[in-house]
């Protein structure tokens, strides 16, 4: 099933947010593995961790869409009230930071006068005129939101794995591609 | 003998005057001196599959040119390499290095016209293009224009010319790669030329 249902995320909202998992760590590779590199290298490394940044920002961009458009599984009525604020906060920030940190690092290269190429396919446009200062303070927001994703990114599979193994919910498995949900 | 003498003495008078007229009848073409203040120099090439640009503030041009006379005119260009302006502190230090332009060993590129050639544009000079010390035939595309400013005779000229950066050996090591910089580089000129 595609589509969501009112007790599963459906195959498309899966797709949306494991390939986003993988691309999310990948960058973290490839950001850490640029700074002990120079040269062509360093250009090729950095170029990918901006082709795959660009994808994950129009990946979020038709997962928001498409969650817009479904209905979405609630959480389990047993949740405690702060248990469920936790849980919009939690869901709330990771969707923002999927957005604003490939944003931050779409400004920081055109502050560099670097412009953004996608997998060498098409060049888009410079969000901001060239300006040091400016890609000063976005390397540094950047390499801050990068970092508070996965903090947030921890407590999240944290959640997950204490809805599935302490609460013993479907909250995890319902998300999870080749598992059924009773 | 010495009426002799005296009858060639006009006939010399009269051939250096003739040859002379000639020479100046064939027109050498005026050298102009090149505006730096006014005149840029810049180059185009693709980094990561998006187009960048850089330029080079100091170089001497020597053009030396009639449209009638297009045999006898002559452009050429020096320009200081390591004075390179990419608007990139540590990308221009990656170019000037060993690897790139070597601006230690070769400091100039120099760019000389051995031919030049109307065409429907404008012009068209061949010649050769010195860079990091490999010689190798190059073109360039320029059009003119001309302006009369204060009483002087001013030229507008602009063009381009296609480099392959590998011909000349500008990428050594992983910059021989063309896969995230691109083997064509263009550069482009707009110069102010006066009339002597």
């Amino acid at each position: 099933m595609l589509r969501n249902t009112s007790v599963r995320w459906g195959g498309v909202a899966q797709f949306f947010h494991w390939t986003i998992v993988v691309l999310i760590i990948t960058q973290f590779i490839l950001a850490l593995t640029a700074e002990d590199l120079h040269g062509v290298k360093k250009l090729a490394v950095l170029a990918t961790h901006k082709s795959f940044g660009i994808t994950i920002l129009m990946l979020a961009t038709l997962r928001v869409l498409w969650r817009l458009n479904n209905p979405t599984p609630p959480l389990p009525a047993t949740l405690k009230p702060y248990e469920r604020f936790l849980a919009h906060f939690t869901h709330t920030a990771l969707y923002v930071l999927i957005f604003i940190t490939p944003l931050t690092g779409w400004i920081m290269s055109s502050a560099r006068g670097f412009p953004v190429s996608w997998f060498n396919l098409f060049q888009l446009p410079d969000l901001v005129a060239k300006n040091r200062p400016l890609y000063d303070f976005m390397v540094d927001t950047h390499e801050t939101l990068a970092w508070t994703l996965a903090a947030i990114a921890t407590l999240h599979l944290l959640a997950a794995l204490k809805h599935h193994f302490v609460m013993k919910d479907t909250v995890l498995r319902r998300m999870l591609p080749f598992t059924k949900t009773p | 003998m010495k009426s002799r003498i005296r009858c060639a003495w006009p006939l010399a008078a009269w051939m250096i005057v003739w040859v002379a007229g000639g020479v100046s009848a064939a027109a050498t073409p005026p050298s102009y001196a090149l505006d730096a203040t006014k005149s840029s120099l810049e180059f185009a090439f693709v980094q990561a599959g998006a187009q960048n640009k850089g330029r080079f503030p100091k170089f001497t041009v020597n053009f030396t040119f009639a449209d009638e006379a297009l045999a006898d005119s002559k452009l050429d260009v020096t320009i200081d390499v390591a004075a390179l302006d990419t608007q990139d502190q540590e990308r221009d230090d990656t170019l000037r290095d060993t690897d790139l332009f070597d601006v230690k060993k070769y400091p100039q590129a120099r760019f000389t016209a051995t031919q030049m050639t109307k065409t429907a544009g404008g012009y068209e000079a061949t010649g050769t293009l010195l860079l990091r010390g490999v010689t190798k035939p190059q073109r360039v595309q320029f059009a003119l224009r001309s302006a009369s400013e204060q009483g002087r005779h001013v030229l507008y000229m602009t063009g381009k010319s296609l480099v392959k950066r590998l011909d000349f050996g500008v990428g050594q090591g992983d910059w021989k790669s063309t896969e995230w910089v691109g083997n064509d580089v263009t550069v482009t000129f707009n110069l102010r030329l006066v009339a002597p």
